[in-house]
């Protein structure tokens, strides 16, 4: 017997259920050492690497890339020495059982199984996924492959209309069952030209050449019958003169349409879950900057390290939560978890779109080590390879707009954090000084988004105006 | 008798022509060469001929599936015809008609046509619109002892009737619809100008295999419709020399009936027999002019195995006027 | 612009092209109406008024009322055709082309192909078709699934009184034959009707509503049920292409394939039972021409395989709704 093993989905930090195997780095067959790359896996959140923990060879890859997503746990492929035969890998696939010490750290128990030992099992079902194979017996008409795929993934066939002949249920529509609803993008009518009957044109032709202010007309049409089509006009359009002063004619403007990929999709729904979940409250007010820009390159000069304005508002941000841990809290469901210490997101503009990466305990950290763990992150989220461990969990968020000029905007909350810093660009305004003479000062604009579930209004105020005397005054940040 | 010698000529030399064209698609469908259902016209001759010799392209004509005869003795070309029958581009329709579907319209042929009593309503039409042109003319629906029995045909005598249209329904007896004996299947005992007379027209009743009586009888027939006063009929009882189409075994056909009908009741025999009896044309004349019919056939046929062939292009062609 | 009624765009336009051309004729059961009786001619005018008056104007040699024959009607007219006239013979139901299908299908529908092109057939067969009247299996029936398929015809189903017009000169004025096909619960409808000898060609559908979330195709009566639908739809954001098709042989499938590849989603209301009709045609065409640009099953709504019935209820039952079409817009959003 040779030693098989298992390797398993990951779980990375306490929300991941699942995750989807994105590419095999490794192939049947292969040998591997330590540390080496066997493939990535997707979570909603983030595409991380799996290295190898010790040596070994590929004896079977159980779950191909590319597939629908695995349950935290779920067997993925077969580790060997490269000596096991078929039989022994196919009897070690068949009694794989995700172990106690995965199934424990589940939220959900796994739902019951009871399989016929004689009966081979999908890897996918006997990992706990959340479908299991149902037997189904039934009356009513169905087509052999819809019945296939709904005892496979346990659809429950009794709410599901057939649209076949006398109701027959087709494969069509049982996918359609186990699919979730989702709501149509509607586009809207549109106006439509009157039709002139004396101009023999199709509804297409008629809509582009009303959008771009063609006279059909002269138009002599290609189409079945001398009917002007389409391809007429955009030909027709091709031709005009596009000298200045000729009449503004508006060109065709539809939308080239993209899906939303990945994290998009998450950061859609979790952005409008938390709008439309958390009753945000919001609080201005704007600090003066110049005492940290004069202390920044001070303190880059003699630290060597290169803080940007944000990285003191994180600074400031973290050290006014360690003194207010009423802001500094999680919210999950019912209850509120404070932390002793500040996590605070960055959000953070990446290829793959928003992402908001922690600097940890950023109240424990110096202005040079926030610095350079900022820079860290924000150059991992530009290389898309943010790890769970970046993103997973945070107790504050900070977000900046300022190097874009923007003075001031709301932010919505990261959930399940309770609060978010928005900060717009640095101005020099005009002041009235002590003796009544006007001055400039460098003023920042600050939002504070807060969630009045957890947080109330007064709690949020108190923790603003300690992160303003704390910004006005970075000496004491050093203290 | 009121026919010059060269009506008469004429006359015989059609009714050769119609002989011998449809004595050389005998043989030569026998062989193969020639794809398709067709029905021979041999044995009617004297009815086609005798009705046609008194019609000018402005009256028309709607025929049968058995039309050959009636396209050639209303003067539709017989190397077009040919051509149509062997399905070249050259034919008289392209190619797209065939034996059952042959027409000139120019020459005011409307028509043969594969739908047994389908004729009728279109000679109907026709004769209306002969009628609003308001010149005399008229429109002629050959129909057998088939078509009959079809209520088209009683629909179209009706029509006829009631819109009082220059409307001849001429029905040629041959005796048999497809293979089924007139005695069994035209229920008013054998005889179908009473049915015309029952719709209320005059009808007539002569031998088809008589030119002379068929021409006659023509003549008076049509003088009384073109003088506007409605429809008429007329029952020519002929014979049908080959089956109903060709290829037909003729199982039903009695013992020495064919021969019989040949030897007693053969049309252009009886014409030449009448001509020869009365002096007005000599048998020589008589056998250039089958001499002259056999050439002309054979010309044709040469010419419609040399005649181009449609394309699978043309399959689309001619649907419609504009699509 | 003037108010015309549906029944009457029928009769002036062909009172129009009767005095316009000469050899325009009109044949039918009752199209004058009252022949042989003590009323007289014109007693009746033709049952749905679409040819009253013609009689007393042409005269019986160019409105010829005819005996209940309706294989002689459209023999008859197939003849004039061939002779040069331009008949418009009017088959009192469309049902009624079960008596008359020979002289449909296999005469005027192949006179000019068989004839090798050298004959032209310019008639015009007008039936009144289509349910709502409660009139029962043999009189409610649509026959433009049936008469579509038959090559050589040109199928025509006007949905407005504008249309009837601009249709009815075109299918007279041309040199096919065409099955003008008048939905009988469209007769009383009115409808703005340009001033003008303004012809509509055939194969060139009608943009209803315009949209860009669904196609929807309907013809005859079936476009007001569609339009019904998609404008209370547009207040729910849900833009319709509503084509009316008008002529469904030659087909405008250049509309239909363009509109299809902006929505993604196609909705075919045809008022003919379910098998072998416009809507699986259409639907046909689609996958075959589209299928990349759908985004959801092809969705018919049809009236059911079953003959029209009778009974109040179970006629309304039988035609398509604007409900039904609003259902499946939905669903065809809706799937995932």
């Amino acid at each position: 017997m040779t030693d098989l093993r298992a390797f398993c989905m990951p779980k990375w930090g306490i929300e991941m259920t699942e995750g989807t195997l994105a590419e095999w780095m490794v192939g049947e067959g292969d040998a591997f050492k330590k540390g080496d790359l066997l493939c990535l896996i997707e979570t909603d959140k983030i595409t991380n690497e799996v290295e190898a923990e010790k040596d070994g060879v590929v004896e079977r890859i159980v779950v191909k890339a590319g597939g629908d997503a695995e349950a935290v746990g779920s067997l993925l492929a077969v580790f060997g020495d490269g000596s096991a035969d078929a039989e022994a890998i196919d009897s070690f696939v068949a009694g794989f059982k995700p172990t106690s010490a995965l199934g424990s750290v589940r939220k959900k128990k796994p739902a019951a199984q009871k399989v016929a030992d004689d009966q081979p099992v999908p890897p996918k079902d006997a990992s706990g996924g959340e479908k299991k194979p149902v037997r189904i017996d039934t009356n009513r008409p169905i087509s052999p492959e819809a019945l296939k795929f709904a005892e496979a993934e346990g659809v429950d066939i009794s709410g599901i209309e057939g649209s076949g002949r006398e109701g027959r249920i087709t494969l069509q529509d049982v996918q359609q069952a186990a699919r979730p609803a989702r709501a149509p993008q509607l586009r809207g009518p549109v106006d439509h030209p009157e039709e002139n009957l004396e101009v023999f044109a199709s509804p297409l032709a008629r809509r582009i050449a009303s959008q771009n202010g063609v006279d059909l007309g002269p138009v002599v049409g290609t189409g079945p019958r001398g009917r002007i089509r389409k391809a007429d006009v955009l030909k027709l359009l091709e031709g005009q003169s596009t000298a200045s002063d000729a009449p503004f004619v508006p060109v065709d403007n539809r939308p080239e349409i993209e899906a939303f990929d990945r994290v998009r999709k998450v950061v859609a729904k979790r952005l409008t879950a938390a709008k439309q979940d958390i009753p945000h409250f919001y609080l201005r007010t704007s600090v003066c900057a110049d005492p940290v820009i004069a202390l920044r390159r001070h303190a880059n000069l003699v630290l060597g390290s290169k803080a940007s304005l944000n990285d003191f508002v994180v600074m400031a941000a973290a050290r006014a939560l360690r003194r207010h841990p009423e802001v500094n809290v999680q919210l999950h469901g019912e209850e509120i978890h404070r932390f002793p210490h500040a996590d605070v997101s960055v959000a953070v503009a990446s290829p793959n779109g928003l992402m908001t990466p922690i600097v940890r305990q950023a109240d424990r950290l110096g202005i040079g080590q926030i610095a350079k763990a900022t820079r860290a992150l924000i150059d991992k989220a530009e290389a898309g390879r943010l790890g769970y461990d970046d993103l997973d969990g945070g107790t504050f968020t900070v977000s900046n707009l300022g190097m874009f000029g923007i003075e001031n905007f709301d932010a919505i909350i990261n959930p399940p954090q309770a609060a978010i810093l928005a900060v717009g660009a640095a101005s020099r305004v005009p002041v009235e000084g002590e003796d009544g003479a006007i001055g400039f000062e460098t003023r920042i604009s600050l939002t504070l988004s807060v969630d009045h579930r957890a947080i109330d209004g007064a709690a949020g105020a108190k923790f603003l105006a300690t992160f303003k005397t704390l910004f006005e005054n970075p000496e004491e940040l050093f203290a | 008798m009121q026919l010059s010698r060269e009506q008469l000529l004429q006359a015989y030399r059609r009714m050769a022509t119609i002989r011998a064209f449809e004595e050389r698609l005998h043989d030569v469908i026998a062989t193969g060469e020639v794809a398709g259902f067709t029905h021979l016209y041999c044995g009617q001759e004297a009815v086609a001929v005798g009705v046609c010799e008194h019609l000018d392209t402005e009256d028309k004509i709607v025929s049968t599936h058995r039309g050959h005869g009636h396209c050639l003795a209303k003067g539709c070309d017989v190397q077009g015809m040919m051509k149509e029958i062997w399905g070249s581009t050259e034919g008289l329709c392209k190619g797209k008609g065939g034996s059952m579907h042959i027409a000139d319209v120019d020459k005011g042929m409307l028509g043969a046509n594969g739908i047994v009593g389908a004729g009728a309503p279109i000679a109907v039409g026709a004769a209306l619109s002969n009628k609003l042109d308001g010149e005399g003319r008229v429109a002629i629906a050959f129909s057998g002892d088939g078509a009959c029995n079809q209520g088209t045909t009683f629909e179209a005598m009706n029509m006829a009737v009631v819109t009082n249209a220059p409307c001849i329904f001429v029905f040629e007896n041959n005796h048999y619809s497809e293979h089924t004996g007139d005695d069994y299947a035209v229920g008013t005992a054998n005889d179908i100008a009473s049915r015309a007379e029952a719709f209320g027209m005059r009808v007539w009743r002569a031998d088809g295999c008589d030119f002379f009586a068929v021409y006659e009888t023509m003549r008076e027939l049509l003088e009384y419709v073109r003088a506007g006063n409605g429809p008429a009929a007329v029952e020519f009882d002929t014979e049908r020399f080959y089956g109903h189409f060709e290829g037909d075994p003729q199982n039903y056909r009695g013992d020495g009936e064919l021969d019989r009908i040949r030897k007693e009741r053969d049309c252009l025999q009886i014409f030449r027999q009448r001509v020869s009896e009365a002096g007005l044309l000599e048998t020589d004349a008589l056998d250039e002019l089958d001499k002259a019919a056999h050439a002309d056939v054979e010309a044709a046929v040469e010419a419609a195995r040399a005649a181009p062939r449609p394309t699978a292009e043309d399959v689309l062609t001619d649907v419609y006027v504009t699509y | 612009m003037a108010e015309m009624m549906y029944r009457d765009a029928v009769r002036e336009t062909i009172r129009e092209e009767m005095a316009r051309d000469e050899s325009v004729v009109v044949l039918g059961e009752d199209v004058v109406g009252g022949m042989g009786t003590a009323g007289g001619p014109e007693a009746i005018g033709g049952i749905w008024s679409t040819s009253t008056g013609l009689f007393e104007q042409f005269g019986a040699s160019r409105v010829i009322d005819t005996p209940i024959s309706e294989s002689a009607i459209v023999g008859t007219a197939g003849g004039l055709a061939l002779s040069g006239k331009r008949p418009v013979a009017e088959l009192m139901f469309a049902d009624f082309i079960g008596v008359s299908l020979d002289q449909l299908w296999n005469q005027i529908g192949k006179f000019r192909y068989m004839f090798g092109g050298k004959t032209r057939c310019p008639a015009v067969i007008r039936m009144a078709y289509g349910g709502g009247y409660n009139a029962a299996a043999q009189h409610s029936q649509c026959v433009h699934q049936i008469l579509t398929g038959m090559p050589g015809l040109k199928v025509v189903m006007p949905s407005t009184p504008e249309d009837v017009r601009g249709l009815l000169r075109t299918a007279i004025r041309g040199d096919d034959p065409v099955m003008f096909l008048e939905h009988k619960a469209l007769y009383g409808v009115s409808g703005e009707v340009p001033e003008g000898d303004y012809t509509i060609p055939f194969g060139h559908a009608r943009q209803v509503t315009a949209g860009e979330d669904v196609t929807v195709v309907a013809t005859g009566m079936m476009v007001g049920v569609a339009e019904a639908a998609a404008e209370r739809m547009a207040e729910d954001g849900i833009g319709v292409d509503l084509l009316d098709l008008r002529t469904t042989s030659p087909m405008d499938e250049e509309a239909i394939l363009d509109s299809v590849e902006v929505t993604g989603r196609l909705v075919i209301v045809d008022e003919a039972p379910p098998r072998c009709n416009l809507a699986t045609d259409i639907a046909a065409l689609v996958a075959r021409k589209a299928f990349s640009s759908l985004r959801a099953p092809v969705e018919m709504v049809t009236a059911p395989h079953s003959p029209v019935p009778f009974a109040l209820e179970l006629e309304q039952a039988y035609l398509p709704s604007d409900d039904q079409v609003e259902a499946a817009v939905r669903k065809t959003l809706d799937y995932r």
